[in-house]
């Protein structure tokens, strides 16, 4: 079959709206996950989704709905027990230790466990049906309005939580409406690229576009075209050359990033960032 | 009407009275200078004027109402510092924040080029605004989050300790730009500052906080052998030079009361009470 013939069949379609819809949505997302330094939380949420997926599947459920489930849960967790920069590591490093365990006894209670953990730990693209399409769709359209919504506020509070709270705005709020924002995220991207890849999606093509512009809305922009740009030129290797989708988004995503921060070193006259 | 009324109001944090039977009040377009030992709740100061915390007792009032969360009358610059979120930012996009930051929705205000462009001019940043505020120097970001503070044109403005951490000339050069943007807008502005010498020369009146007690009144009435021994409990010795500097011999006393922060943080209070007694003897 022709490269063309086989862009046309439709679980490369089905994948091709799903990878978009995701790659847009964890773009936006990530730009704030990068700019407020929650990467572990990022990382964590995956982890917990893991524990959600696992547990949907040994009670035969769809797994969707345990993902929603635990991440949008370890999100208001985080978002509550975390706002304050002191004690956020900690709450967000228990929180993924106890949904990794829970996710282990799932794991072994559930005995055709080899598949399943499978793809939810790689993600399973090219097997997303039509209803998955519908359902990553509205999540991922739901989260860019919210965060077009949430933009202005969000932005104040990640740069500067004492003015903003100065101005009315609940850090404490915020923290939460950004977590659960994530976990939603998370829950999309993980059924195209699986937890232990979400990052790719996440803070990849966010990180690549933060070091190339000090203009908040251009690297958010930025940070979704990258995201898009790795996904469908991922998508598109995956189904030509062969190898796991998984596998060809990551390595476009950690790529740009690599670049983006070679560019950035090598630009004239430009004063060494002294944040990490 | 005056800006801040301050009726015998006290402050509690955490079961702890951090001072009381603060009277005071700011008239439009003056300059207030707040000074007192690490620990003695001047910025607790500023977050009751902001509504962040309520009194304990007396009353604290905003234009003539109660202090609330979000008062676009009142403009407040936070202590910066190096590794700082905003610092990724350009100081253009931090001072748009400081315009419609709070603002929730889809719609974008119209004035807001013209507006930044204005606070910019005010305070001198046009030429690096559009630079990441990480290649910035300490004086040029104060200068940007002055411009962010003031871009909603805010009748009260609030200044957390806006010289620290600068050399003498830009010392200098911020007190100048502090008494241009009163004189310009007509804001009445108060400044929690380290040293007095620097602002001496714009300050209208200076509360001193020490030992849980407020003090208020023109540099002459409150930074006087007499007044200042009484607040601290000990004598205190004011020694004038010929440039007109005041230094203050006798806080290093305060060695003698750490603060109740617990074991961890005794060294550290102690270590910025040396720091600051040095300070004001030597500059």
């Amino acid at each position: 079959m022709s490269l063309t013939n086989l862009l046309a069949t439709p679980f490369v379609l089905n994948a091709f709206y799903a990878v978009t819809a995701v790659a847009l949505a964890a773009g936006a997302v990530g730009y704030f996950v990068v700019l407020r330094r929650q990467a572990f939380a990022a990382h964590a949420i995956g982890h917990v989704g893991f524990a959600g997926a696992a547990g949907a599947v040994l009670l035969g459920v769809s797994p969707i709905i345990g993902l929603l489930v635990f991440c949008l849960g370890a999100g208001v967790l985080i978002g509550l027990g975390g706002a304050s920069l002191d004690d956020r590591d900690a709450v967000v490093g228990v929180t993924l230790t106890a949904a990794l365990g829970l996710g282990v006894l799932f794991i072994s209670l559930y005995s055709g466990y080899a598949n399943a953990t499978y793809s939810i730990l790689f993600g399973q693209i090219l097997g997303v049906s039509s209803g998955d399409v519908v359902v990553v769709g509205l999540l991922s359209l739901g989260v860019l309005v919210c965060v077009s919504l949430t933009y202005r506020p969000l932005l104040f509070v990640s740069v500067d939580a004492q003015s903003a709270a100065s101005r009315g705005l609940s850090p404490r709020a915020m923290s939460l409406v950004f977590m659960s924002l994530l976990a939603l995220t998370t829950v999309v991207a993980i059924q195209i690229v699986g937890v232990l890849l979400v990052f790719s999606l996440l803070v990849a093509p966010a990180a690549a576009a933060e070091s190339l512009t000090s203009r908040p809305l251009h690297a958010l922009l930025l940070a979704m075209g990258l995201a898009l740009f790795s996904a469908w030129t991922g998508l598109l290797l995956g189904v030509w050359l062969g190898g796991p989708v998984s596998f060809w988004i990551t390595a476009l995503a950690s790529t740009s990033y690599v670049v983006a921060r070679l560019l950035d070193a090598s630009r004239p006259r430009r004063v060494r960032r002294r944040v990490a | 009407m005056n800006v801040l009324d301050v009726d015998h109001a006290a402050v509690q944090l955490a079961g702890r009275t951090i001072w009381r039977d603060a009277r005071f009040a700011v008239a439009p377009g003056s300059i207030t200078a707040v000074l007192g030992p690490n620990g003695s709740g001047k910025t607790t100061l500023l977050n009751l004027i902001l509504g962040l915390v309520a009194p304990s007792e007396g009353t604290v009032r905003v234009f003539g109402d109660v202090a609330r969360r979000g008062n676009r009358r009142v403009g407040y610059m936070t202590q910066t510092r190096d590794a700082d979120t905003m610092s990724s930012l350009t100081g253009r996009d931090y001072v748009g924040l400081g315009f419609d930051g709070p603002r929730f929705g889809w719609g974008r205000d119209r004035n807001k080029s013209e507006v930044i462009r204005r606070a910019l001019a005010l305070t001198g940043t046009t030429n690096f605004a559009d630079q990441p505020m990480y290649s910035l120097s300490g004086g040029q970001r104060q200068r940007i989050a002055l411009a962010h503070a003031t871009v909603f044109e805010p009748e009260l403005l609030l200044l957390d300790e806006p010289l620290a951490a600068l050399d003498l000339a830009a010392q200098a050069e911020i007190v100048d730009l502090i008494n241009l943007i009163r004189d310009t807008t007509g804001a009445a502005i108060i400044v929690v500052a380290h040293d007095l010498n620097p602002l001496a020369p714009i300050v209208d009146q200076v509360l001193w906080i020490a030992r849980r007690q407020v003090r208020c009144g023109t540099i002459d009435e409150v930074v006087s052998e007499e007044v200042l021994s009484d607040l601290y409990g000990h004598p205190i010795e004011i020694v004038v030079t010929s440039h007109g500097r005041r230094v203050i011999v006798g806080l290093e006393e305060e060695f003698a009361h750490p603060h109740p922060h617990g074991p961890d943080h005794t060294h550290e209070s102690a270590h910025e009470h040396f720091a600051e007694v040095y300070e004001e003897e030597t500059s």
